[in-house]
């Protein structure tokens, strides 16, 4: 699948650092051949991107334990590294050596497969984030609707894992989590569709860049704070957070489909959830909060400072501050998530559903019928 | 033969085998929720042959709308259904099998016939890869604007047909059976369940 | 007409005053985030237990004139007097005398009742064993006085909020001397008297009840 999609990556208009094709041409300086090249880079920026998800789940895990704790006047993980820093790392490491359960009645192929099929498709997600000009995995074409379509997948595992397990709160679980998220995945993508109607483009890179013109003026977020809005409570419940975590509803169905799951098979609907929420906050950030955008264009800053874009000193610093940009906005995010955690009550599943069918939808398809009258209207200020 | 071919090859060898596997196994396994599962492999493996044939858009639409939504709406229905009961022997089971797999069997001698008499241009004409989204949008808004909306009336249809069979309280008698359905709990507005017991 | 469009303006209502109150919570939230943990570390650092706390029951073998008063008040008959009655002298001889609080709900009745106070209520609380067989204490167990917080060297005591100087939340760092908010009972009754002594002597006849049991 990769193979056939990062080769597609279009010229771009404003340069920026291509860490691709220096790699390639440095090895092709060695004497390799460009299709050799082309493999051998292949898997780096995907190995990269593994590594920063994982990382991003430990820094998450860790937030969480730590916020929650500030937000009950508790201290949190203290002992396992300074701070409790470790803590995440002594989480995963107990989960990894703990005995394999596979319930005598479960069946056992179904069982195994489940949270594999949750965790792959929220890993292959990650293929679209961009933290830069030219900094991820493949520019696809299609972009935020491979994200939407492969966040489609995730019900059937879920399902898969609920029945598996052969124990009425895991098939009651995997339902709820199914439902909840084919019904919130509507205006989820009538919200994206309102964004792409902007940029005239489904690619997350032309999507950041029709919101960097003039810094934080031109983010997405002043053009459609509704829409913004509904994003993220879709998110949040496609994440099964709370106030929406009825799947895993503690008082009602013990955990959901993951009562049965045990060790490293647990451990990997936790790593699927919490990847899950970053890759959320990074989108939000994308689409709505200018991605890797510095609030004032880094563009207007060399200019002021007298020098050039080009410049290799500033493209280096240009990249970084745009990493830094997106990992920062994501992580606001995933704080206002925790926050919301401890603030909002679970909701029932009648007004989960009265919500997400009676309310976001009809207020996301005037969200977009408003987006394309604004856009016929003022094709300058919305992208023409 | 470039390294990009062959993994190609590979590629199209190992989801055609999917493909062919995966739905002998949706007919034949007797578990449904098995049948149902592979139903979603299998439009998986579809959405990798777009894939290979550079229609990323398409593959996309087909994982979201076959497997996020078809797929999981059969399972829904496999788990949702509560009805406990025998099934009896089909009368003359042999006799049908055969029909079937006879009726099967020339669709696909048709097909074949097809394949092999048609002159397939090779090879096919390029692909448009990114801007196929626009072009798949200007059709279906000029010349298959009907098609699609017959398609979307045909979906309406089938909503319709849902509620009336999921909400059997509007309805004197069962669908179904033809039994008078029960409609002892069910709160109506003329009569409601709490009767104020002063004004009989 | 008019009805539908109510309709629509009270559900636009409902809409922004549930988001008002979103983001009321979420203030109180963030609020919280400010404040310091209140995290006491239990077994290095412990609360030192209110002076009315009622923790395991203490008792004097050589008060008890087992009368069984502990027995008839208690909610379930819990303790067991073991005595025989001596011919000779025509008194009771106490033999043995037990609690198991593994079935005590430390009511405090038996103590509130009994005549030679030879029952009390003490601070410990730290009652967890491995059997629950060995929490019915006899009469030498329940006559071993506890550690106190206060005077156990390898125990931080801190006091409980309630017992803290005016505005301080966090009990790390307090001096001990530091006096709690307000006034004890004891000492509202010598204000109180010293007011009488020097104006009304009237006033002070109404409140020296008060005083007397608040003293007791």
């Amino acid at each position: 699948m990769v193979t056939n999609l990062a080769t597609a990556a279009p010229a771009l208009v404003s340069p920026g650092l291509d860490l691709e094709l220096s790699f390639t041409q440095a090895l092709q300086g060695l004497g390799l051949s460009p299709q050799v090249a082309h493999l051998i880079w292949l898997p780096l920026p995907m190995a990269l991107v593994l590594v920063a998800a994982i990382v991003g789940v430990l820094v998450t895990v860790w937030l969480e334990r730590k916020i929650s704790a500030a937000a009950q006047q508790r201290i949190g993980p203290e002992y396992a590294g300074p701070l409790g820093v470790l803590q995440p790392m002594a989480d995963g490491l107990k989960l990894l050596v703990k005995e394999d359960v596979i319930p005598a009645r479960a069946d056992g192929l179904l069982f195994t497969l489940g949270p594999v099929l949750v965790l792959v498709p929220v890993i292959l997600s990650w293929l679209i984030v961009p933290f830069g000009q030219n900094l991820l995995i493949s520019n696809v074409g299609v972009g935020i609707f491979l994200w939407i379509s492969l966040s489609s997948i995730q019900p059937i595992g879920l399902l898969m894992s609920g029945y598996a397990s052969n124990n009425k709160y895991s098939l009651l679980g995997g339902l709820r989590a199914a439902a909840q998220s084919i019904s919130y995945e509507i205006p989820l993508a009538l919200s994206v569709l309102a964004v792409v109607m902007m940029s005239n483009s489904l690619s997350t890179v032309d999507i950041v860049d029709q919101q960097n013109g003039a810094g934080v003026l031109s983010w997405n977020v002043w053009r459609q704070p509704v829409g913004f809005l509904i994003f993220w409570i879709c998110a949040l419940a496609e994440c099964e957070r709370l106030p929406f975590d009825l799947p895993e509803a503690e008082e009602e169905l013990v955990a959901g489909y993951q009562t049965e799951y045990a060790g490293m098979k647990f451990a990997l609907f936790y790593l699927g959830s919490y990847i899950n929420l970053v890759l959320s906050a990074l989108l939000v950030s994308v689409l709505y909060l200018g991605g890797w955008g510095f609030p004032i264009p880094v563009e207007w800053l060399a200019g002021w400072l007298g020098q050039s874009v080009d410049a290799p000193v500033v493209q280096v610093i240009t990249a970084s501050v745009g990493i830094v940009m997106t990992v920062l906005k994501a992580y606001l995010l995933v704080f206002l998530a925790i926050l919301l955690r401890w603030t909002t009550p679970r909701v029932r599943i009648d007004q989960l559903l009265d919500l997400g069918w009676k309310f976001l939808l009809p207020l996301s398809l005037a969200n977009l019928l408003i987006t394309a009258a604004l856009k016929l209207v003022f094709p300058s200020a919305f992208g023409g | 033969m470039t390294i990009a071919n062959s993994t190609e090859l590979i590629c199209f060898v190992v989801l055609a085998a999917v493909v062919v596997l995966g739905s002998l196994g949706v007919v034949l396994l007797s578990n449904i929720v098995y049948s149902a599962f592979l139903l979603g492999g299998v439009f998986m493996a579809v959405a990798g042959l777009y894939l290979l044939l550079n229609a990323s858009f398409v593959a996309a639409a087909q994982v979201l709308v076959y497997v996020g939504a078809v797929n999981v709406l059969i399972l829904f229905a496999i788990m949702l259904v509560n009805k406990r009961e025998d099934l009896k022997p089909v009368e003359g089971l042999q006799l049908r099998r055969l029909l079937s797999g006879g009726v099967c069997a020339g669709l696909l001698i048709l097909l074949v016939r097809v394949v092999v008499s048609t002159p397939w241009a090779v090879p096919g004409p390029a692909a448009i890869g990114e801007g196929a989204t626009e072009r798949i949008g200007e059709h279906l808004f000029t010349d298959y604007l009907l098609p699609f909306e017959l398609a979307s009336v045909l979906l309406l249809m089938a909503m319709i047909g849902a509620i009336v069979l999921a909400r059997r309280d509007v309805l004197e008698a069962d669908v179904g059976t033809g039994d008078a359905v029960d409609q002892g709990l069910i709160e109506k507005p003329s009569t409601p369940l709490l009767v104020d017991q002063s004004t009989r | 007409m008019f009805g539908f469009l109510k309709k629509v303006a009270d559900y636009t209502r409902d809409a922004v005053d549930a988001a008002n109150y979103l983001g009321q919570g979420l203030s109180v939230t963030f609020d919280h985030l400010r404040r310091r943990p209140i995290t006491v570390q239990y077994p290095y650092e412990k609360l030192i237990p209110s002076e009315r706390y009622r923790g395991r029951i203490h008792y004097e073998f050589d008060k008890c004139i087992a009368c069984e008063v502990c027995v008839r008040v208690c909610p379930i008959n819990l303790p067991v007097v073991d005595w025989v009655m001596n011919k000779e002298t025509k008194k009771k001889e106490l033999r043995n005398y037990s609690i198991d609080f593994g079935v005590c709900i430390f009511c405090g009745n038996c103590v509130e009742y009994c005549p030679t106070n030879c029952l009390s209520m003490t601070e410990e609380y730290e009652l967890a064993a491995f059997d629950r067989h060995s929490l019915n204490y006899d009469n030498v167990a329940l006559g071993r006085l506890p550690t106190s917080v206060t005077t156990d060297p390898s125990v931080q005591p801190l006091r409980e909020l309630a017992y803290l100087p005016a505005g301080v939340m966090d009990p790390h760092g307090v001096p001990a001397d530091q006096p709690r908010a307000g006034q004890l009972p004891a000492q509202v009754l010598e204000q109180l008297q010293a007011n009488a002594a020097a104006g009304d002597e009237g006033e002070s006849i109404e409140n020296a009840p008060v005083g007397d049991k608040a003293n007791g």
